[in-house]
């Protein structure tokens, strides 16, 4: 069954369609069912022979298929409606007169008002007049000149407009489905009913009861399920042919372009690469050329079109462009990275930045030792300095260890690896911060990185630059140390000039009391000699206030010593308060 | 359904012999019911030079029923309501007025008519009916304007 061969198929049902229309007219005129004529067409007995018993039986037999004929024939009436004469195609064009004023087709049932002897199709003139569309009611006014009008009872038109009418040619309204039948519209009803071969009946067989075209109908019944030879589609007899002719994409068509005979699945790719006169554009379309032609004229064009022989470069230009453009969004997205990197190690400085101001006390009671790289430069020579700060920084971490232990505000050095960030440290100031935190940080990073040398350069780049942040921020701290240092030292200065400058006062007051009192003694030792024991002991007197005076100087000396002493680091910068003193 | 027929047969035949000055196309391809009409102003008006749109509604029971006509471009006329629907005044178009025989064409014909030549009688504009009436220089300097605004 499956393998049942189309081609073969649609050549039987070629002839069988002739044979059925030729056949048809015999069907119909008899009035009798296929089914009949088959009975009637196979005499068991001659009817001489026949009994009374044998009649009664035939004509049992026969109002049976009677019956069984009316029912077909009311169940192919559904199945096929009058034919409605206004949707019919007509061949010809036809006179203008010929037209109903509302549909606009040839006349249906043609009427005549009998006031004005307007004519319409009957069914148009009642349509217009029914109460849906009149508020006039079933009747009312001519259409066309608005004369009050009703359908009387000799309202029908002169036979001679039917005739007229009845003789335009149309097309079978099945047309579409392939009959190729081209009757008077007179006839059209009589063609569907009896003649088109597309017309749909019942199945011949028995005990089927789907509809069939009346062409197919010699063939039997053809509701059983099929393969389609070429497509392999699975589908009934009836509708092979149909399948054939639109849906097999095996089926053979013509190009619309070129005429070349191919079958339907060819079809996309014939027109893709092959059909000659199929209009494509300008290769250099893409780049703004317009040019469309035909497939062999486009080969001209693009031989003579600059657009066209410059395309390969501009596509070349444009993946170029193109990879670029990818590789500088990877760039900005490493870049990214890069700078929520350096943020975080930013945001890690800011914090111990702040903790350095409280911490400027604490450095003031830092150990000489510790101190002495720092304090052997001056602020203007940090910057210069801190890069053999940074050549000697891997091993200061270990160098300064053994002090960091001891020294109290100081943690001990961490080993080297990822530590918690957000834990509260006081800032040091020392380079070993540096250490751990790194390793987390490039553990993050290393993604991005091609080979562990690349890690280790970039990691190598990174330290170095930490280190010159770090060794500024040491800076500014020494800096503030000597600044506050430096302010000290002059109120202490001060001080000590004041007192400076009062002693003097003190002493040029003693040195003129006394030398007035030597003054008047001397008159008073050569006048009166027994006024020399009171001389005396004043001038004892005198020189226990001088020695007073002087023992107080001395004390202020050394308090400005001690002073000093207390100072005695600062001393160094304080030498032109010194020369003062 | 013959309906529809009769609207398939204008609008082939309107294809074949438009009305003067319009170019009527489907608004879209698959509903025959909504027409799109370009319509030229007619010559010796203030709607020289514009392009109006009109857009023709066909009711399900066409020809029974009239057809609905819309102006789309904003035009500046007595007859023609000044707002979204811009809808046209016609005597034909009133349902007890419409006759079946009537044709879009025809109908057409009529509206570029009374573009030429407003009805202030049969207003429903009334302010530029008056306009038109008392006034008429500064109606058609307005009328201009309007159609050198919207109607290009």
């Amino acid at each position: 069954m499956s393998s049942f061969p189309p081609p073969r198929h649609i050549s039987q049902a070629g002839r069988s369609h002739a044979r059925g229309h030729s056949l048809a007219p015999n069907f119909t005129s008899s009035a009798l069912p296929p089914s009949n004529v088959r009975h009637s067409s196979s005499p068991n007995a001659p009817t001489s022979e026949m009994s009374l018993r044998g009649m009664s039986r035939l004509e049992g037999q026969h109002a049976m298929d009677q019956s069984r004929f009316l029912a077909s024939k009311a169940r192919v009436k559904n199945l096929n409606p009058p034919v409605d004469m206004r949707l019919l195609d007509y061949v010809a064009p036809y006179d203008g007169n010929l037209m109903c004023p509302i549909c606009r087709c040839p006349f249906v049932d043609p009427v005549i008002l009998t006031e004005c002897d307007h004519c319409f199709c009957r069914d148009c003139i009642r349509q217009t007049w029914s109460a849906q569309y009149n508020p006039l009611g079933p009747r009312g006014d001519c259409p066309t000149c608005r004369t009050p009008a009703k359908l009387g009872l000799r309202c029908a038109t002169s036979k001679i407009l039917v005739n007229i009418l009845d003789d335009l040619v149309v097309k079978c309204p099945r047309s579409e489905e392939g009959c190729p039948a081209e009757v008077k519209r007179g006839e059209v009803q009589d063609h569907v009913n009896i003649y088109c071969g597309y017309t749909v009946v019942n199945c011949p067989s028995d005990d089927c009861e789907l509809p069939l075209r009346r062409k197919d109908m010699p063939k039997g019944c053809l509701h059983h399920g099929v393969c389609c030879f070429e497509c392999r589609e699975e589908l009934q007899i009836s509708n092979l042919e149909r399948h054939w002719q639109s849906s097999c994409p095996q089926r053979t068509i013509n190009c619309e372009f070129c005429d070349v005979q191919l079958t339907f699945h060819e079809r996309e790719q014939h027109m893709k690469d092959a059909c000659p006169a199929l209009s494509i554009p300008c290769p250099g379309a893409a780049f703004g050329c317009t040019s469309r032609g035909r497939r062999e004229q486009a080969e001209t064009h693009s031989r003579n079109c600059t657009l066209a022989r410059l395309a390969p470069i501009f596509a070349a230009q444009k993946q170029r462009l193109d990879e670029q453009e990818a590789a500088q969004k990877a760039m900005a997205h490493k870049l990214d990275i890069f700078q929520d990197g350096f943020a975080s190690l930013q945001s890690l400085l800011c914090d111990p930045s702040d903790g350095a101001g409280l911490t400027n006390t604490q450095a003031t009671v830092e150990p000489p030792g510790r101190n002495h790289r720092g304090r052997s430069h001056t602020m203007g020579a940090y910057a210069g300095t801190a890069e053999p700060l940074d050549l000697d920084f891997p091993t200061s971490s270990a160098q300064w260890s053994p002090s960091a232990s001891t020294a109290p505000s100081r943690p001990a050095p961490n080993p080297p690896g990822p530590r918690p960030r957000d834990l509260p440290e006081p800032y040091t100031g020392d380079f070993d911060l540096a250490a751990p935190a790194f390793p987390s940080h490039s553990m993050t990073q290393e993604m991005p990185y091609t080979s562990p040398l690349h890690h280790l350069l970039s990691m190598h780049e990174s330290l170095r630059d930490e280190m010159s942040r770090i060794s500024a921020a040491l800076a500014e701290v020494d800096g503030r140390l000597s600044m506050q240092s430096l302010n000290e030292n002059m109120r202490t200065r001060e001080e000590i000039t004041y007192l400076g400058a009062q002693l003097a006062g003190l002493s040029r007051q003693v040195h003129w009391l006394t030398s007035s009192q030597l003054q008047r003694q001397q008159p008073q030792g050569a006048g009166a000699r027994p006024a020399n024991g009171s001389a005396s002991s004043n001038v004892s007197d005198m020189t226990s206030v001088e020695a007073a005076v002087n023992a107080a100087s001395n004390g202020l000396r050394g308090s400005q010593r001690m002073a000093n002493g207390g100072n005695g680091m600062r001393r160094g910068l304080s030498e032109e308060g010194r020369t003062k003193l | 359904m013959s309906g529809n027929k009769r609207i398939m047969k204008e609008f082939a035949d309107i294809q074949k012999d438009p009305p003067p000055g319009c170019i009527i196309k489907l608004l879209n391809e698959e509903d025959m019911n909504v027409w799109d009409v370009v319509m030229d102003g007619p010559a010796d008006s203030p709607y020289t030079g514009g392009k109006f749109t009109v857009q023709v509604t066909l009711p399900k029971e066409y020809p029974f029923k009239p057809p609905v006509l819309s102006f789309r471009t904003k035009v500046y006329h007595p007859n023609v309501t000044n707002d979204e629907r811009g809808a046209m005044c016609l005597g034909m178009l009133k349902a007890d007025e419409w006759k079946p025989p009537n044709k879009i064409a025809e109908v057409l014909r009529l509206v570029r008519a009374v573009l030429a030549a407003p009805q202030p009688d049969d207003a429903v504009e009334s302010g530029i009916a008056e306009q038109f009436k008392n006034d008429n220089k500064s109606y058609e300097k307005v009328a201009k304007e309007w159609t050198a605004k919207y109607a290009k």
